[in-house]
């Protein structure tokens, strides 16, 4: 079933870790497992993501945002010969508050691909309280094909 | 509520100075803000766009904002959101205006649109639940 190799796996999850700028990078995604199947991925604590003075609650968009890039990662090494993508909308319920200075882990699949659009869902939770999600989202993403593979211009091009 | 009182509580919460942004204009239900691009909003680092999750977390924090200019400890509790991205947010300022649509005793509904320098282009559109209890 899967056609994604060992080392396309290593190589998205080296891109990942290894990008120069942006949220992704401020965010420290840890990629923990990745398949066709679904992808989960880590975040480690950062207070500057909270709203509270003790820093200890953290600011919903964040997790709205943690969604929005695994959902990206989920359809990267879901669907073959992806040359753009973008998120065409989103929706998050925020389950509980995300009282905690736990790592937050979120997983997230594809679970549905055409030729123009991709549909997800994931959850997140702080780590160690799988049953007790903090948020769940749902996602619909824009994609072309043919012209340069994303993954090349993510690899080749301009990261740093 | 004042313009300086409400950037003088913005500025208290760690994340909306990660966003960094300020509040232009407050009435009963509106906010307007402006947030300034930065490398750490990037979400394609090949074309400089901002991240989804970054426009989607500025539009709540102005919605939260509309909602409750006045809040003590944390901003407004947000129970769920939907976006509509329009198109690609560009390196440049970003524009949120949040109108209350609703606003109760328990929930208020809160739509927010975001554009850049062509006012005519929206970026994103926005729409985001409360609870104020």
């Amino acid at each position: 079933m899967s056609d994604i190799t060992k080392k396309k796996m290593e190589q998205i999850a080296q891109m990942w870790n290894a990008r120069g700028k942006g949220l992704i990078t401020h965010m420290a995604l840890e990629i923990e497992e990745v398949s066709s199947e679904g992808v989960r991925v880590r975040m480690p604590f950062n207070p500057d993501f909270c709203v509270d003075a003790d820093q200890t609650l953290l600011h919903g968009g964040i997790l709205t945002a943690l969604l929005d890039s695994v959902f990206g990662l989920a359809n990267f090494v879901a669907i073959e010969g992806v040359s753009t993508m973008a998120t065409l909308d989103l929706r998050v319920d925020y389950l509980r508050p995300a009282y905690s200075r736990a790592d937050v882990i979120v997983r997230a699949h594809c679970f549905r691909k055409t030729r123009h659009i991709a549909f997800n869902s994931g959850s997140v939770w702080f780590e160690g309280h799988e049953n007790a999600e903090i948020a769940r989202g749902t996602a619909s993403f824009a994609l072309t094909r043919g012209g340069t593979d994303l993954f090349d211009a993510m690899t080749k091009g301009k990261t740093s | 509520m004042d313009v300086q009182t409400a950037n003088a509580n913005v500025s208290r919460v760690p994340f909306f100075r990660f966003l960094n942004f300020e509040i232009r204009s407050l009435d009963n239900l509106h906010a307007e803000a402006e947030m300034t691009f930065d490398d750490r909003h990037i979400g394609n680092p090949v074309m400089e766009y901002y991240h989804g999750g970054i426009i989607a977390s500025f539009m709540e924090a102005t919605a939260a904002i509309a909602v409750q200019p006045d809040f003590a400890d944390v901003p407004a509790k947000p129970i769920n959101l939907t976006v509509d991205y329009l198109r690609p947010g560009v390196k440049g300022p970003l524009f949120a205006r949040a109108n209350v649509t609703r606003k109760g005793k328990r929930m208020a509904s809160v739509s927010v649109i975001t554009r850049q320098t062509d006012r005519e282009k929206a970026v994103a559109e926005g729409l985001y639940h409360f609870l104020l209890v």
